[in-house]
């Protein structure tokens, strides 16, 4: 019985003796594989890895869409606004003749210079400002968008141009 | 959304207008001529004391500086409240 457990023993003792180094081994790869994953993504080729995800708070604001409607409105506000003075001005101080601003009717249907004038002048300034305003911060939201998507995917491209080379 | 500065886009736009005019009129008057600046003299009957001259400039540089600052706040304004709506 006692030879038998001192066998035993023995065995047990050689088995500890032949796993140890499979065991180090192991743990050694384990180690070593999360080391190169925690490289490879700090690193990130170049490009700095933020632990949270929030953004500067000038850099949303150079990127903030402008507010179609309310541009459009502003601006016909303003091209409505200085047709009507304009035409007010010429109603009230007298015409210069040389001041061709009735010419304005070949644009605008209705137009005069006269306080019915200046209020059609006032619509019709409001229209076209409304457009000019609402196509112009269309236009510059489309052309940010595009300008973002762009640098997104170059920054992509540069921070997966290495890829291969980790594997 | 962004928002806009009433005041300061008032104070460019200001300027902008102010010296776009001044320079005209003195680019005009370098210029010379039998008529200086026949055509830009009518901007008189909206700014009165306005003169194709140097010192007409500096009168028409303060009027369109009041015009185009009015106009950037009117803007800014607007559009702030619109966009807040």
């Amino acid at each position: 019985m006692a030879r038998a457990l001192a066998a035993l023993s023995a065995t047990l003792n050689c088995a500890n003796c032949l796993l140890e180094p499979v065991l180090k081994l192991r743990t050694e790869r384990v180690k070593l594989r999360v080391q190169a994953e925690v490289d490879i993504s700090s690193l990130g080729a170049g490009l700095p890895v933020r632990d949270d995800n929030t953004v500067d708070g000038p850099l949303l604001r150079a990127f903030a869409p402008l507010h179609r409607s309310a541009l459009g409105i502003a601006c016909g506000l303003v091209v409505g606004g200085l047709i009507c003075a304009a035409t007010l001005a010429l109603v009230i101080h007298g015409r210069h003749p040389n001041v061709k601003l009735y010419l304005l009717d070949e644009f605008f249907w209705g137009y005069s210079v006269s306080w019915l004038g200046a209020l059609i002048g006032f619509l019709w300034g409001w229209v076209v400002g409304f457009i000019l305003g609402y196509g112009f911060a269309l236009v510059r939201n489309a052309a940010v968008w595009m300008w973002l998507t762009v640098i997104r995917s170059r920054a992509e491209m540069e921070q997966y141009s290495d890829f291969l080379d980790h594997l | 959304m962004i928002l806009l500065n009433s005041k300061l886009l008032g104070i460019v736009l200001g300027f902008l207008s102010g010296v776009g005019l001044f320079l005209i009129t003195n680019f005009l008057v370098l210029k010379g001529g039998p008529h200086v600046g026949a055509h830009l003299f009518l901007l008189s009957n909206f700014f009165p004391g306005y003169r194709v001259t140097f010192l007409g400039s500096i009168i028409g540089f303060v009027y369109a500086f009041i015009v185009g600052f009015v106009v950037g706040v009117v803007l800014g304004a607007v559009y702030n409240k619109v966009a807040m709506a």
